[in-house]
C-alpha cells in the first residue's frame, strides 16, 4: 500500500458523503463496489477520485444486486470490502447482505436514507430504518449505526470495518441525504495513531493447502437441505449476537434522572433533539433524551429502564413509525406513555420538537 | 467597480461597464455563498443584476429556497422555482431554458456553476460565450476543503476546471471560522496565483470574521464580508 491518506489530525470542511470516502480510506477498505443513487454518489465520487494514490480499487457494477454480491464476493476474498446505497438500491442490495447474513460475512454497507416508497425523495428521510436493521428475508443478523454529524459519520465508518470483522456480522452505517450533502466541519485523523487497531481481515477462500488435509475445509453456506441444520446453525448465530450485543450496542442519554418528558431521536433528527432539550432545561422543564446509535443491536434494557409509570416518551423521526417500531419492541411491558411525532420524508427542527413537549407536558 | 475591473478598463483590454461573472470551483467550496453575496452586492450599488443558477447536477436545491428573498432586494433571478419543478423527478435535471440564455441579458450577469470539474463544463451549454469578453470565470477555493488543502492540489485543481480569470480564497470551516483560518487560505491561494499569473479577486468571510481581519487580508487581497444564505438552503 502506498502512503497513509490521513496523518496527524486535520481539521477539514466537508459533506457528509465525503467523510465516508475519507473513513473507509483512513479503515484501510481495500475496495468499495457500488452503483450510483442519489445522495450517496460523492461516496463513489470521492473514493474513486483518492484511491489512485493510495493503491486501492472501485468497481462499478451495473446495479445493486450485483454491487451487493460482488462486495461479498470481495470479502470472500479477503478484502476489506464495501459498499454504497440509498432506497431502491437498500431494496435491492438486501438479498446480497442477506446471503451475508446467512454466511455471517462482514459486509459493510453505508447507506443515505431517501425519501420512499420507491425512488420518491433524496433530501431528508428516516424512512429506511426498518429496511435497514431488518430488511433481509429469513431472521438474519446484522449491525446498524446511525451517527448523527460529520465527526461520527467518520468515526462509526472507521468502527464499522472493525465490527464487521471482529463478529462476522454485515454492518451497516445509517445516515440520510441530509447528512449526506450538509456541510459541516470535522477532524480528520489516522485511527492507528488513535490507539485504534484494525482486525485483520481473512481469507474465505482460497486459502493455502489442502483443505481436509492442512487445513479445516471452508464451507460457507446459504442454501441448507434439511430443517434441522438450518435450525442449529440459527441458533448459534442467534447466541453470537445475543453475546456480542452487550460489547456493541451504544447509546447516549442526557438529563433522564427527573425527566418528565423523554424525547427519543436517532441520526439527523437527533441534532433538534439535544437542542430542544437543552432549550427546555434552560426553561426549566424537566425534560430528558435517550438517543440509540445502535439501531441494531438495539439498547432495549437501557430505555426500558427509563420507560416508568408516569413518564412520556416523544418519539421524533423523519419516518411514520419505524424507530417507534423498535422502541416498542424493546420496552413491551414497561407503562410509559409513547408520543408519536412522525414527520415521514421531512425535517424536524428544534423549534417542532420544543412546541410538542410544551404541549404535551 | 472592483479592482479586477479597474485593471482591465485601465489596461484598455475590455471597456464594458458591465459586469458577467461565473463562479466555478470544488463542489462544496463556497461557490454559490460567493456568487449570491457578489450579486447582492451589485445589486445594492444600483445595478440591474442577473443572478443564474447554473447547476446542472443537482439543479433547483441550491438557491430555490432563497429565490425569493433574492428577488426582493432587486435582482433577477433565474433558477427553478419548487412549482416548477414538481413532476420532474429526483433532481429535475434539465437546464432550465431561460439559464442557458442569460448572457444575452441586460445588466451584469453572475453565474453560479454549481458541482466542480462537471459543473465546470456547464459554461459549454451557454449560449453567447464568444459575444461575452467581459465574462470572467474566477474559481472559488476554500482550502479547509480536503482535496484543495495543499498549493500542489489546488493547482492540479484549477488545471482541471479550464481556464480561469480570477481566484477567491473562500477559506473557512464553517462556524469555526476564524481570520487565522481564513489567512492561511489567502497564503495558500495567493502563492497559486503568483505560479500561475491569476490574480487573486477577493478573500471572502462571514461578516464577522471580515471586521476582525479589515479590508485586505495578510497577503493584500481586498476582503469581501458575506453574509451567510447557504445554511438555508438545502445542499
Amino acid at each position: 500500500m502506498s502512503e497513509k491518506p490521513i496523518t496527524g489530525e486535520k481539521r477539514a470542511f466537508m459533506t457528509g458523503n465525503e467523510v465516508v470516502a475519507w473513513a473507509a480510506l483512513a479503515a484501510g477498505a481495500d475496495i468499495m463496489y457500488g452503483y450510483p443513487i442519489t445522495p450517496q454518489n460523492e461516496i463513489m465520487h470521492y473514493w474513486t477520485r483518492q484511491i489512485p494514490k493510495y493503491g486501492r480499487k472501485f468497481l462499478q457494477t451495473e446495479d445493486e444486486l450485483s454491487a451487493g454480491f460482488t462486495t461479498v464476493g470481495g470479502v470472500l476474498a479477503g478484502l476489506k470490502a464495501f459498499t454504497a446505497t440509498a432506497g431502491p438500491g437498500n431494496t435491492l442490495m438486501q438479498e446480497p447482505l442477506s446471503m451475508a447474513e446467512m454466511m455471517r460475512l462482514p459486509v459493510v454497507t453505508v447507506v443515505q436514507q431517501r425519501g420512499g416508497p420507491s425512488t420518491a425523495t433524496v433530501i431528508y428521510s428516516q424512512q429506511e430504518v426498518t429496511l435497514t436493521t431488518l430488511g433481509g428475508n429469513g431472521e438474519g443478523m446484522r449491525v446498524v449505526y446511525s451517527p448523527s454529524n460529520h465527526q461520527e459519520l467518520f468515526d462509526y465508518t472507521i468502527k464499522s470495518f472493525n465490527t464487521a470483522w471482529k463478529y462476522r456480522f454485515p454492518t451497516f452505517v445509517l445516515g440520510d441525504g441530509y447528512q449526506a450533502k450538509m456541510r459541516e466541519s470535522v477532524t480528520l485523523y489516522d485511527p492507528e495513531e488513535k490507539g485504534i487497531t484494525f482486525v485483520t481481515p481473512e481469507r474465505y477462500v482460497g486459502k493455502p493447502g489442502t483443505p481436509g488435509v492442512d487445513r479445516d475445509p471452508g464451507h460457507y453456506r446459504n442454501t441448507y437441505n434439511t430443517e434441522e441444520e438450518l435450525f442449529e446453525v440459527l441458533q448459534q448465530h442467534f447466541a453470537d449476537f445475543e453475546k456480542m450485543a452487550p460489547e456493541v450496542i451504544e447509546y447516549s442519554q442526557e438529563s433522564v434522572e427527573d425527566a418528565d418528558v423523554i424525547i427519543i431521536g436517532h441520526g439527523v433528527v437527533f441534532r433538534g433533539v439535544r437542542d430542544a432539550v437543552k432549550e427546555l432545561r434552560e426553561e426549566g422543564l424537566k425534560v430528558g433524551y435517550f438517543r440509540p446509535i445502535t439501531l441494531r443491536p438495539f439498547p432495549a434494557e437501557q430505555l426500558k429502564a427509563l420507560a416508568t409509570q408516569g413518564r412520556k416518551l416523544l418519539i421524533a423521526e423523519s419516518a411514520q413509525g419505524q424507530l417507534a417500531r423498535l422502541v416498542k419492541d424493546a420496552i413491551y411491558g414497561a407503562t410509559a406513555e409513547i408520543v408519536p411525532m412522525f414527520r415521514p420524508g421531512v425535517g424536524i427542527t428544534t423549534e417542532q420538537i420544543v412546541a410538542k413537549v410544551k404541549e404535551v407536558l | 467597480m472592483d479592482k479586477l475591473s479597474q485593471q482591465k478598463s485601465g489596461g484598455g483590454c475590455t471597456i464594458s461597464k458591465r459586469i458577467v461573472e461565473a463562479y466555478v470551483g470544488e463542489y462544496a467550496s463556497g461557490k454559490s455563498e460567493v456568487a449570491v453575496n457578489r450579486a447582492l452586492e451589485l445589486s445594492r450599488d444600483g445595478r440591474k443584476v442577473n443572478l443564474v443558477d447554473l447547476d446542472i447536477v443537482e439543479p433547483c436545491y441550491t438557491l430555490r429556497p432563497i429565490k425569493k428573498e433574492l428577488e426582493s432586494a432587486g435582482m433577477t433571478v433565474l433558477a427553478w422555482e419548487t412549482r416548477d419543478t414538481i413532476g420532474l423527478g429526483e433532481a429535475g435535471n434539465i437546464i432550465k431554458p431561460e439559464c442557458r440564455w442569460a448572457l444575452y441579458r441586460e445588466g451584469d450577469v453572475i453565474l453560479d456553476i454549481g458541482y466542480g470539474v462537471e459543473g465546470a463544463k456547464t459554461l459549454n451549454l451557454l449560449e453567447g460565450v464568444d459575444e461575452t469578453p467581459e465574462m470572467q470565470i474566477f474559481a472559488v477555493i476554500n482550502v479547509k476543503r480536503p482535496m484543495t488543502s495543499t498549493v500542489p492540489e489546488i493547482l492540479d485543481y484549477i488545471k482541471e476546471l479550464g481556464p480561469i480569470d480570477g481566484l477567491i480564497n473562500n477559506t473557512h470551516l464553517g462556524d469555526e471560522t476564524t481570520p487565522e483560518v481564513v489567512e492561511e487560505g489567502a497564503r495558500m491561494v495567493t502563492e497559486v496565483s503568483k505560479i500561475l499569473g491569476i490574480p487573486v479577486v477577493a478573500t471572502t468571510a462571514d461578516q464577522e470574521v471580515a471586521k476582525k481581519i479589515g479590508q485586505q487580508d495578510v497577503m493584500g487581497n481586498p476582503v469581501r464580508p458575506l453574509t451567510r444564505f447557504m445554511p438555508r438552503t438545502f445542499w
